[in-house]
């Protein structure tokens, strides 16, 4: 291995991508469906004394608008960002900025200094919640206040948090979903915190999801605490930032994601933006493609590789290379008999489930109780179709059967909520709490 | 980042033709020969560009003899360049720290925000205003927030009017700038709170609430 210049990425092992399709065989006389899942393992950090992690950039950005004042939100959301101040190092940066209608930036970018630390304790401690919420503003203060201490290397992420809905300024889901975007690709993330019942998951999902982030719910101030704790600390261990999974497929060859993750396609590539990837970090893919007619015989391939801002899987020992996936045109009668890899079914299906499952929670909210057990159902019968013998098919089934009953009546909100954050979490193949799966 | 070359196989995989199309194409003179020759052929990324332009222009109903013409005069970096104007994809924003910093002061100039920034010297000071617009957070009555649809209708006096003075804050907060909280306590029952409270007060709703939901909660 050629000598690395960035002795952070020393020690860096066992990176992985294993990549499954379903079936190899694909039908000469029609279009075929068939499902790959990727497999990816950051690499580790092997244990040396002499490796400095990289420093990271934080900005918390904390609702004070009134209702926080209910259930002591405002004092433990202070003090769940006052523990997490207190694990950062001296080179790490931290900003605090409060927003109600008016936007404080309470603690300018400053490095971790244990004066800077005591003085955020001070400030913090006058803050008391006050009156409505422009999340947008606050947003954008928080990534100002990032920008201003941009590392090269290492975390810079905006910590945003709310109880309730945005009310004063951009409003509009998809445009900070978009601004969101915009500046994670110029080097700011977000990732979003919701306590309680009155705020917009969709929204802050979207923020986080397009803001290379993570969205979190707490359905009470332990969880939120919990939840602050758990993304810095996440923070601190990121190996690898913004990684991709690419393709390069054939123009006839389409693809889509049955993963929640950005697909971007252009210049001969499809490009699946994982974000920031822990160490020891598995993340599992699904993915649709969807082949033209062909003869028989004749084969089809793809090639996929991972990459990643920091070059870390680069560098990680053993290097992973590109791994390329063929599939070859047979007639209907040998597509009908080949064997399936009843692992990607599991993936698969449990995917199409978290889907319905989010498809319900709104359905449920609108009061549409019928279509919202539909949704659960369909894929229920679909699921039970290629189950078979499968015990782990036939347990979702089980599952959906279960919960097909819960949403087809009234749910707290809370409750909608709760299922919501759970399945969003299943669906990018975190725990149900909302941590990152590790080997 | 460095490419895997491809084999002969790999190559026409990833094109959708048949290697024997690949040949043809060598020998017609639209693709450059491969190094080497034999099983250990490889061809680049270039050749993948070139196969894809190739076809997208015979989809064009151009003839081969004015392809070859046109791909004579490319190079790789051309040919790539071609693909990308078929095929855009967004140009990468820089990375680089003022760009960056920029890129958000610009949004928050057009969309009016204005910071009140904390100094060393003292917790809260006004910065001095540079620009004209009219700054957010303008002492303005704020309304409180649209009811969610609802069976329940809002309480009789919802306008904003002088709310109670918060008991222990430092930070006063202005009359007219209060808003209704709505708690549901159950699916036809909602407690519907004036923001802000003072500490105290706010124990007493937290606790008002606890019972109030255990009132109503299915036996």
């Amino acid at each position: 291995m050629t000598h690395n210049p960035n002795p952070n990425l020393d020690h860096l092992v066992d990176p992985r991508l294993i990549v499954r399709p379903d079936r190899y065989l694909i039908r000469a006389n029609g279009r075929s469906t068939r499902f790959l899942v990727v497999e990816i393992a950051a690499p580790t950090v092997a244990p040396d004394p002499s490796r400095r992690r990289p420093p990271v950039n934080l900005a918390f950005v904390l609702d004070r608008s009134g209702s926080m004042g209910g259930h002591n939100k405002l004092s433990l959301a202070k003090q769940a960002v006052l523990e997490s101040i207190h694990r950062l190092e001296v080179e790490d940066r931290f900003a605090v900025v409060t927003y109600d209608d008016q936007i404080d930036v309470v603690m300018p970018g400053t490095l971790a200094t244990p004066e800077a630390r005591r003085e955020a304790a001070r400030r913090l401690a006058g803050i008391e919640p006050r009156n409505s919420t422009d999340l947008h503003a606050g947003w954008l203060t928080g990534c100002e206040q990032v920008a201003a201490g941009l590392g090269a290397e290492g975390v810079n992420r905006v910590l945003l948090l709310t109880d309730g809905l945005a009310n004063r300024g951009v409003t509009d889901p998809a445009e900070l979903a978009r601004l969101a975007y915009d500046l994670r690709r110029r080097g700011v993330t977000t990732s979003t915190f919701g306590v309680g019942s009155d705020f917009d998951e969709a929204l802050l999902q979207a923020m986080a999801d397009n803001g290379g982030g993570h969205f979190y719910y707490a359905g009470d101030v332990a969880q939120m605490r919990d939840h602050i704790t758990s993304e810095v600390g996440e923070t601190l261990e990121v190996v690898a930032r913004e990684v991709v999974l690419e393709l390069t497929l054939p123009d006839s060859v389409r693809i889509d994601s049955l993963s929640p993750f950005r697909v971007e396609q252009g210049g001969g590539r499809t490009r699946i933006l994982l974000g920031d990837m822990v160490s020891g970090q598995l993340l599992t893919i699904a993915l649709r493609l969807t082949f033209d007619f062909g003869s028989v015989g004749r084969e089809v391939g793809i090639v996929l590789r991972v990459a990643d801002r920091d070059r870390a899987f680069e560098a990680a020992t053993p290097s992973i290379s590109s791994v390329s996936l063929t599939w070859t045109y047979a007639d209907t009668n040998a597509n009908d008999v080949q064997p399936r890899d009843v692992e990607v079914d599991r993936v698969v299906a449990r995917l199409f489930a978290e889907r319905a499952k989010q498809e319900a929670v709104r359905l449920n909210r609108e009061g549409r109780y019928d279509e919202a057990r539909h949704a659960l159902d369909g894929v229920r019968r679909r699921v039970h179709e290629y189950a078979g013998s499968d015990t782990v098919l036939r347990g979702l089934v089980d599952e959906l059967s279960e919960e097909q009953v819960q949403f087809a009546a009234p749910m707290p909100e809370m409750a909608r909520k709760a299922a919501y954050f759970a399945s969003s979490n299943l669906s990018r193949m975190r725990t149900a709490e909302g941590k990152s799966r590790r080997a | 980042m460095p490419e895997d070359p491809y084999s002969l196989a790999d190559l026409a995989r990833l094109a959708d033709v048949t290697p024997r199309t690949v040949r043809y194409y060598v020998a017609q003179g639209l693709l450059p020969s491969p190094d080497a020759a034999g099983p250990a052929t490889r061809y680049g990324e270039g050749h993948l560009a070139r196969i894809r332009l190739i076809r997208r222009l015979q989809r064009d109903h151009l003839p081969l003899a004015e392809i070859r013409a046109r791909l004579e005069r490319m190079g790789d970096e051309e040919v790539l360049a071609a693909s990308a104007v078929l095929d855009p994809q967004e140009p990468e924003p820089s990375l680089v720290a003022q760009d960056t910093l920029d890129f958000v002061r610009t949004l928050m100039r057009d969309a009016g925000v204005r910071p009140t920034v904390a100094t060393p010297q003292s917790p809260v000071r006004r910065l001095e205003s540079m620009e004209a617009p009219a700054p957010r957070g303008a002492r303005a009555p704020s309304l409180p927030p649209a009811p969610a649809p609802a069976p329940a209708s809002p309480p009789p006096s919802v306008h904003s009017s002088p709310g109670p003075v918060p008991e222990s804050s430092p930070a006063r907060t202005a009359p007219d700038r209060t808003t209704w909280e709505r708690l549901v306590i159950s699916p036809d029952v909602e407690l519907h709170v004036r923001r802000p409270l003072g500490r105290q007060t706010n124990k007493r709703v937290d606790q008002l609430e606890r019972i109030a939901r255990e009132l109503f909660e299915d036996p």
